[in-house]
């Protein structure tokens, strides 16, 4: 079929605008309407109309794979000018990039964007701060729309530091609570480690290719993915110079910091402060998976060198593993969650830095659904009972059915239970890591890693799933009598319920592989691989058959105090004491160096010049003894003087011609 | 006629301007002190006439001018001491250039 | 040609003598004299003809020279002319004195001096913008040393004499060996003209030697207004001290005559000098940066907080002028104006917040946002836009900053990057404690922005968000003044 969806493509900017369009209208006069809610649907209406365009676009591009650039608005140039580093001059652009993966995410965006505004009118009913979080959840999504259509490493750049003040913002939306503020300024602050590095990464791509571009009048065009449709920066200079390992690994940095990939996943779990539909859609479907969408754009379009997908491979590979772990242990339903997104994430960039980045965005797709799905359930949860706290609620299964389903749904999804999307995309993963231990056997250990994760998620996810839902009542009688949500929370939980079951088969769909070409197509399909699906299956299985047993009867099961996996249960409890770690280094270490910075500002170098200022003082006021203020000793003064001036001439001065010669 | 040799001539202004001196630092007395310099200002003008005298031409006449000036100089200066010493006596009825030291810091 | 420069000084001075009489109408004075000056101002940006200097067929425009005093071994003129680099100066001087003129709209103590010394220290750095010859510089210079005096030691805080004199005689003692410097630039070059363009065209005989010992007397002159560590601690006791419009012009304005004369007086100059004392140059910058970020961390002095952030940013702008390549230099520039109105949005939210909770004490306020929606979003807008945010007029500044860093001292360029770290942090802790959290330590009741305070700071907070969505409205200035052409080593 070959509709031209040129004209669709040419207004994707205005999937970014209808949310900003929001933003202003709630964010300026929100407060001012007769009811609040009010603000929430003119956000949900706009979200809605983006959320319409991006499908549409999606369908363009599945009919119609291909590029497509607007480079049209230029954000500064600089002149051609003969020298220096740039002797053609640059310009710098903003620019729509709609190409298949973009309208993938475009998708994911907007979906989960719309269900999360929706299901926010009930969550959020009671707030007082509904205009501002409309607004700032209007702002994020206009920003995290221009990440995705950004055409450059610039705009990117720019988006990308939006989208994590909004996450500030909404992270701290409950402000008044300390925790919150703290919580805030922890994930504003090491993501911020992780954007400096990404921001020298994009330093060194442009001066590098800036530089094997510079023909004569060649303007390097900043920071351009593509140039007429085709790949621009990748194909300038060769791939595997060391300052070029170095960018990827800052590109990997700016990715651990945005994705909370070790060792900069510290904030996320603090972020579930933030309201449970904020969790939804910032910190476990878009914005977090921010970072692997950079490494797959990077290498899409500049490429990793061996070296880096080794990092890269490493990096995954560990955090999957490592934050499953403290997933394991914790009794708030929030955490459990975030601890689970860590590791998905992991999955995510351990199949990128594999080389097989559309399968990491698979799984990119997939989770985004089933891990929205698991925080809004629990959103319903912590909704009728007023706790995040595992071990106070229980029997909640009779109560809401809809929410426990929900759930469950989510859980078997992302215990890769088959047909369930998280099966698919899991799957893939793990096949293409194992492919690649043929060409690398470090990859080995990252692959088993990734195994292991299988069981630990099926586990610690029906852990929370028994543990709130199944047993006859609350643990805790005082919690409320537990309901289900009104119809704009059910809602999104049936639509993305639905989408957490088929998002993995839509790839069986003529035209949607279009839009992840390659995904669908593990390294082979030959038994080795079908051993793999088998046995991850049965590791899922395997997993939530643990939890059953230990969890299944509704009563927490406590594990003896003599047991020897106490010291793990506590190491893991405590986070592997990375967090005190932190705290540590940033409250003893670099507090205590600006106090001390402060202390030797004031009394060394202000010291210093105020000992000046003393020494003057003390001076002048010895010296100004001999001025008596009588006549006849200042006479004396002059004679003394007129008498040692004549000293000098006498005997000094006939000196000092003799040595000049005169 | 002999002249006296100019290093006696010297001599005497050196002494004058050597009592001016003794005079400016031992006395207390307001208007000793102004007489003290006077004679040491005398022993400048003298030195002008001294070598106008034997010098000749232009600059001979050049210290003869000198010396009409300073008298002036000399007297105006003196005008100018007196005022302050008729203001010093009014205010504080006392000469004695010790106790008027109020201009110190 | 319409004089339009010496009638943008005629126009401040009479506007300053007006509202020095003006009395009780000295605001209003002020307020027209503020406006007629963002016009002319306006009209040097419709009528630039930044082709003509990026062609190199003139170096300045709106060039005017009268013959002032005329020796045989000495000729000084009266000559002035911009180029791109000053007119964005000039811009700024224009927004901000209007900006500070509003703000400070209900100031009581003796409104005609007050606003006429505000508009003698605009009209002293505009001076300082458009001056081309050394003595005329050199009196608008100290021109403006005398109006902040006086604000700063007679509107100001507790401890105001001292903060006034330690001001005064840091930027006096450093206008001596800037004045040295000159004079011997102008001397020991064989020149009898005090005139730029022809000590532009002697400077480079000098010999090398003299050409380092000039240039490190002006850099020291220059850097002691940036402020460069270790000369910097006039700087928080005179922000602290100073009332929010000294703060205000002290921050936005003074400190940009340091990298301005630096630029046009040092560097343009004497270009010579540069290999040899650049390690000194980036040593400095180093200190400054870090010194001014850490040492931020551990202040509860909102202003001082603002103060020591200033010396960051400025050390950044010194790192990019060090770098000598067209890319820093507009770095360069950019990062002042961008300074120029961030800092003074903050330094005008932290006099609101003195007067409408009565403490400026970060570690004493909490939980603000509440109370004073209005005064907190600016903290935070302010507070984004000085640690870097995209969208925000910093961004592009410091983006462009430090690509030219990479471009030209490579990993070095880590140092600013970490400080942009630490930046983030005080600015986040800050808000945190400030901002966040439950009410502490406000009084009863607490004033949000009142109405001209507020409007001055929207005016700035406007100009944030338009440059930082526009900001080759700037650079298109900038990048036609052949300074930029200046070629890279």
């Amino acid at each position: 079929m070959t509709v031209s969806f040129d004209g669709v493509f040419a207004v994707a900017y205005l999937v970014p605008l209808f949310p900003a369009i929001a933003f202003v209208v709630v964010g300026l006069f929100g407060t001012r309407l007769r009811r609040l809610e009010w603000g929430g649907w003119v956000a949900v209406f706009f979200s809605g109309l983006a959320m319409v365009l991006s499908l549409v676009i999606a369908l363009g591009e599945g009919l119609n794979p291909g590029k497509f650039t607007d480079q049209t608005y230029t954000w500064l140039s600089l002149p051609h000018s003969g020298t220096g580093a740039f002797p053609g001059g640059f310009s710098l652009v903003m620019g729509t990039l709609v190409d298949p993966i973009s309208a993938l995410m475009l998708v994911v965006v907007n979906v989960v964007g719309f269900l999360v505004m929706l299901y926010s009118i009930g969550y959020m009913h009671h707030d007082k701060g509904l205009p501002r979080y409309y607004a700032e959840l209007s702002l994020f999504l206009t920003a995290m729309n221009g990440l995705v259509l950004s055409d450059n490493l610039l705009e990117f750049f720019l988006f990308w530091e939006l989208v994590g003040v909004c996450s500030y913002f909404l992270i701290g939306f409950y402000y008044e609570k300390p925790s919150a503020a703290s919580a805030a300024k922890e994930a504003f602050l090491v993501t911020r480690i992780g954007d400096v590095l990404f921001l020298l990464g994009i330093f060194i791509y442009f001066a590098v290719y800036a530089t094997a571009g510079a023909a004569p009048g060649w303007a390097a065009s900043g920071f351009l993915f593509t140039s007429n449709g085709h790949p621009f920066l990748g194909t300038l200079v060769g791939t595997n110079t060391p300052l070029l390992t170095v960018a990827g690994l800052m590109m990997l940095a700016g990715a651990a910091g945005k994705s909370a990939q070790f060792p900069l996943h510290v904030w996320l779990p603090d972020a579930m402060e933030g309201p449970t539909t904020v969790s939804a859609l910032i910190h476990a479907a878009t914005m977090v998976a921010a970072g692997v969408y950079l490494l797959a754009v990077t290498s899409l379009f500049l490429g990793f060198t061996p070296a880096d997908q080794l990092a890269i491979v490493a990096i995954g590979g560990f955090t999957t593993l490592f934050a499953a772990t403290m997933a394991l242990v914790h009794r708030d339903i929030k955490r459990v969650i975030a601890y689970s997104t860590i590791s998905q994430l992991g999955y995510m960039v351990l199949a990128v830095g594999a080389g097989f980045t559309m399968v990491g965005l698979f799984h990119l797709w997939t989770h985004a659904f089933f891990k929205a799905l698991l925080f809004l359930a629990a959103g319903s949860v912590i909704h009728a009972v007023g706790t995040q706290d595992l071990f106070r609620m229980g029997g909640l299964g009779r109560k809401m059915r809809l929410t426990t389903i929900a759930f469950a749904v989510g859980g078997l999804s992302l215990a890769g239970i088959p047909p369930f999307a998280g099966f698919w995309s899991k799957d893939d993963v793990l096949g293409s890591v194992l492919s690649q231990t043929a060409s690398h056997p470090l990859y080995w250990p990252f692959f088993l890693c990734a195994l292991i994760t299988v069981f630990l998620t099926a586990y610690y996810i029906f852990r929370a799933f028994f543990l709130a839902f199944s047993g006859a009542a609350p643990r805790d009688a005082s919690l409320p009598e537990a309901h289900e949500p009104p119809w704009v929370m059910r809602l999104p939980l049936v639509v993305l319920s639905g989408l957490a079951i088929v998002a993995g088969l839509l790839v069986f769909i003529p035209g949607f592989p279009n839009l992840l070409p390659g995904a669908n197509v593990p390294p082979t399909y030959g038994t080795a691989d079908l051993f793999l699906s088998g046995l991850s299956t049965a590791l899922g299985v395997g997993g939530i058959g643990v939890a059953y047993s230990l969890w299944g009867n509704g009563r927490v099961f406590a594990l003896p105090e003599s047991s020897p996996f106490q010291p793990v249960r506590r190491l893991w409890l405590r986070l592997y004491f990375m967090k005190d770690a932190y705290d540590w280094i940033g409250l003893r270490g670099v507090y205590t160096i600006a106090r001390a910075a402060d202390f030797v500002d004031r009394y060394v170098i202000d010291g210093t010049i105020h000992g000046v200022e003393r020494t003057f003082a003390e001076l002048s006021r010895r010296l100004r003894k001999i001025q008596t203020g009588v006549v006849s000793d200042y006479a004396a003064y002059v004679v003394a003087g007129l008498a040692a001036f004549l000293l000098l001439l006498i005997f000094v001065a006939p000196w000092f011609l003799h040595a000049w010669g005169v | 006629m002999t002249s006296l040799p100019l290093a006696d001539l010297l001599g005497l202004s050196a002494a004058l301007l050597g009592i001016g001196l003794f005079g400016i630092l031992t006395r207390r007395n307001f208007i000793l002190l102004l007489i003290a310099v006077e004679i040491s200002m005398n022993a400048a003008i003298l030195n002008f006439v001294i070598f106008s005298a034997f010098l000749s031409g232009d600059a001979g006449v050049n210290g003869q001018a000198a010396a009409v000036v300073l008298v002036g100089l000399a007297a105006t200066e003196v005008a100018v001491g007196l005022a302050i010493v008729l203001a010093l006596n009014r205010q504080r009825g006392s000469i004695n250039v010790a106790e008027a030291s109020s201009l110190k810091l | 040609m319409f004089p339009v420069l010496s009638a943008t000084l005629i126009l401040l001075l009479v506007g300053t003598l007006l509202t020095f009489v003006a009395g009780e109408r000295a605001r209003w004075v002020a307020l027209v004299t503020s406006f007629a000056f963002l016009g002319l101002a306006a009209v040097l940006l419709y009528d630039f003809s930044g082709f003509a200097v990026a062609h190199g067929i003139e170096l300045f425009v709106y060039p005017e020279t009268y013959t002032w005093i005329s020796l045989p071994w000495m000729h000084i003129d009266y000559a002035v002319g911009v180029d791109g680099i000053s007119l964005v100066l000039i811009l700024l001087t224009a927004f901000l004195q209007l900006a500070t003129v509003i703000y400070s709209w209900n100031e009581s103590k003796k409104p005609g001096a007050w606003f006429g010394l505000v508009l003698l220290t605009c009209l002293g750095c505009f001076g300082v913008f458009v001056a081309l010859d050394v003595l005329l510089f050199f009196l608008f210079w100290e021109a403006v040393l005398v109006p902040m005096f006086f604000i700063i030691g007679y509107w100001g805080g507790p401890r105001r004499r001292y903060a006034a004199l330690k001001f005064f005689i840091y930027t006096h003692v450093a206008s001596i060996v800037m004045l040295v410097g000159l004079l011997v630039l102008v001397f020991y070059s064989g020149s009898t003209s005090f005139d730029f363009q022809s000590l532009q065209a002697t400077a480079g005989e000098l010999a090398v030697t003299a050409q380092v010992f000039v240039f490190l007397a002006l850099f020291f002159g220059f850097g002691v207004k940036f402020p460069i560590v270790p000369f910097h601690t006039w700087l928080p006791d005179a922000h602290v001290e100073a009332p929010t419009g000294g703060s205000v012009l002290l921050a936005g304005l003074l400190l940009k005559l340091g990298g301005y004369g630096l630029i046009r007086w040092a560097v343009q100059l004497l270009p010579g000098a540069i290999p040899h004392v650049q390690w000194l140059l980036y040593a400095v910058a180093f200190a400054s940066i870090i010194w001014g970020s850490v040492v931020s961390l551990a202040q509860r002095d909102l202003k001082r907080l603002v103060a020591f952030s200033s010396i960051n940013h400025m050390g950044i702008v010194l790192l990019a002028i060090a770098l000598y390549s067209s890319l820093g230099l507009l770095a360069a520039v950019l990062l002042m104006f961008a300074h120029g109105i961030v800092s003074a949005l903050l330094f005008m939210t932290a006099g609101t917040v003195h007067h409408s909770t009565g403490s400026r004490d970060i570690s004493k306020l909490g939980g603000m946002t509440p109370r004073t929606p209005v005064l907190a979003t600016t903290i935070m807008i302010g507070s984004l836009a000085s640690l870097g945010l995209p969208a925000l007029i910093s961004f592009p500044a410091e983006f462009i900053a430090l690509q030219a860093t990479w471009v030209g001292i490579g990993y070095w360029v880590l140092v600013p990057l970490i400080a942009l770290v630490v930046t983030a942090g005080f600015y986040i802790w800050m808000m945190q404690r400030m901002l966040f959290g439950p009410p502490r330590g406000l009084p009863e009741k607490v004033d949000d922005v009142p109405r001209h305070e507020g409007m001055a700071m929207g005016i700035l907070v406007a100009l944030t968000v338009v440059y930082g969505l526009l900001p080759f409205l700037l650079v298109n200035l900038i990048v036609s003044s052949p300074v930029v052409g200046i070629p890279f080593p």
